[in-house]
């Protein structure tokens, strides 16, 4: 057993602001995501096919993305348009970055973690009318994160693993589930309803209780079956 | 009127935090460049006698040495930005100010020790600053996550304060010592809005588009 491919929460949308772009991992792997102009969500392999440098460093113009390096243009198809030292050139169709299946759902970004898989993302909950809380990084590997938060009674485990729905107190939360790295893993936290339902006084309270989950998981002993930064062995995913 | 003199290294976060300060009150200034690596220039028997702890950045006007990013910070904002605006004057405010800069001076200077321990080969506890730099940055990011929920862009109130200037040039060139803005979405969209600010200016490793 191991985390299967599929899809996985990689940010909150109203962090990824219309022509920006940020750095992830999703199983260790570096990955740029980016929104365009139009708020269309990519993520892609976040490295330069010239000199390998990261993309996510890079600047959105429009629906293109550019390397800080050289400035290498890509389209949002990942294909390179556009080299400035050659500016006549028609460029090479195979000069191109590797993109991953992308959507914005819940709040949340997705991403598919293979590139060739084109299962769509299926989820238990659909809902338009979302309060974004915080995306919460925690020191703990994703196997040891998700056994310790399957022990709490104020939570359960959706989606295959992807999604954890939280009680706590009288209010719902949903925490989309990233498997970050070797010791790391991402939960983007959202309230199931709009913000004038859930206005800032209600988010704060919940990034504080957010603050004391990471306290707690990064203090919790990792058990023995699941040996930290192992990916294997995930029980939720048989 | 006196002329402001900054004794500067181009590479130094600290004397960074001054130039962008200096650049957002849209203050000329004179530049000296000192040669800290490798020279070591700071420590010589000249630069001692502006500041005796051997550090950048160093500014004089007239009679007056004054030396420590934070104290120049604080200098100029009462002295150039008369509507007070940078350093408002509101006592809660002023007192948030001032934990904000300590926390600059105290554990975010585990950032700066690591950048010259990754760029300069400065001694350093490599384990033990990186931990630091890390716990001061995620400090930061809880801050800035509950700022937005006020729907404010700033570390303080509504409007950049000195704090702003004095704990972006850290976290801006994290990357330098191998700390990625991953884990950081809401010090990356501080950040966006602190490149937005007038006057803004640039250094090798913080380009002025994101």
């Amino acid at each position: 057993m191991s985390f299967s491919g599929g899809w996985y929460p990689v940010a909150l949308s109203n962090q990824l602001e219309p022509a920006t772009s940020a750095g992830t991992r999703l199983f260790d792997r570096e990955i740029c995501i980016w929104r365009d102009s139009d708020g269309g969500v990519h993520a892609w392999e976040d490295r330069c096919p010239h000199r390998g440098m990261r993309l996510s460093f890079g600047f959105v113009r429009g629906d293109r993305i550019a390397c800080l390096y050289h400035g290498w243009q890509y389209d949002m198809q990942g294909r390179c348009r556009f080299i400035p030292a050659h500016p006549q050139l028609d460029v090479p169709s195979t000069i191109r970055v590797a993109t991953y299946p992308c959507i914005d759902r819940l709040g949340m970004v997705w991403m598919c973690s293979d590139l060739k898989m084109e299962m769509p993302l299926d989820l238990p909950i659909d809902r338009r009318d979302i309060a974004p809380v915080r995306s919460l990084y925690v020191d703990c590997a994703p196997i040891a994160t998700m056994q310790a938060l399957s022990a709490r009674s104020e939570c359960t485990v959706l989606a295959g693993g992807a999604l954890i729905s939280i009680h706590a107190g009288p209010q719902n939360m949903i925490a989309g589930f990233q498997p970050f790295g070797k010791g790391k893993t991402a939960l983007h936290i959202v309230f199931l309803g709009s913000p004038e339902q859930y206005p800032g006084n209600a988010r704060r309270s919940a990034a504080v209780w957010a603050e004391e989950l990471r306290h707690d998981l990064e203090r919790e002993p990792v058990p023995d079956t699941a040996p930290a930064g192992s990916y294997e062995a995930a029980p939720w995913r048989s | 009127m006196a002329k402001l003199t900054l004794y500067d290294y181009e590479l130094d976060d600290q004397c960074y935090k001054v130039r962008l300060f200096l650049g957002a009150l849209g203050c000329l200034y004179d530049k000296v460049a000192v040669d800290v690596h490798p020279g070591s220039e700071h420590r010589s028997a000249r630069y001692l006698r502006l500041n005796p702890l051997g550090a950048l950045p160093i500014l004089t006007e007239a009679d007056l040495t004054i030396y420590g990013a934070e104290a120049i910070l604080t200098y100029l904002a009462l002295k150039y930005d008369t509507a007070r605006v940078w350093l408002p004057e509101k006592p809660e405010t002023f007192g948030r100010i001032m934990q904000w800069l300590a926390f600059s001076g105290s554990i975010l200077s585990a950032a700066s020790i690591a950048r010259a321990h990754a760029l300069f080969e400065i001694e350093a506890d490599e384990t033990k600053v990186y931990r630091k730099a890390r716990l001061a940055f995620r400090l930061m990011e809880d801050h800035m996550t509950k700022q937005q929920f006020d729907d404010t862009f700033w570390f303080i109130g509504n409007t950049a304060t000195i704090v702003d200037i004095a704990l972006f040039p850290n976290i801006a060139l994290s990357r330098d010592f191998g700390v990625d803005h991953d884990e950081y979405p809401a010090l990356r969209r501080w950040m966006a809005h602190v490149r937005g600010i007038p006057g803004f200016i640039t250094m090798p490793g913080i380009p002025a588009y994101h």
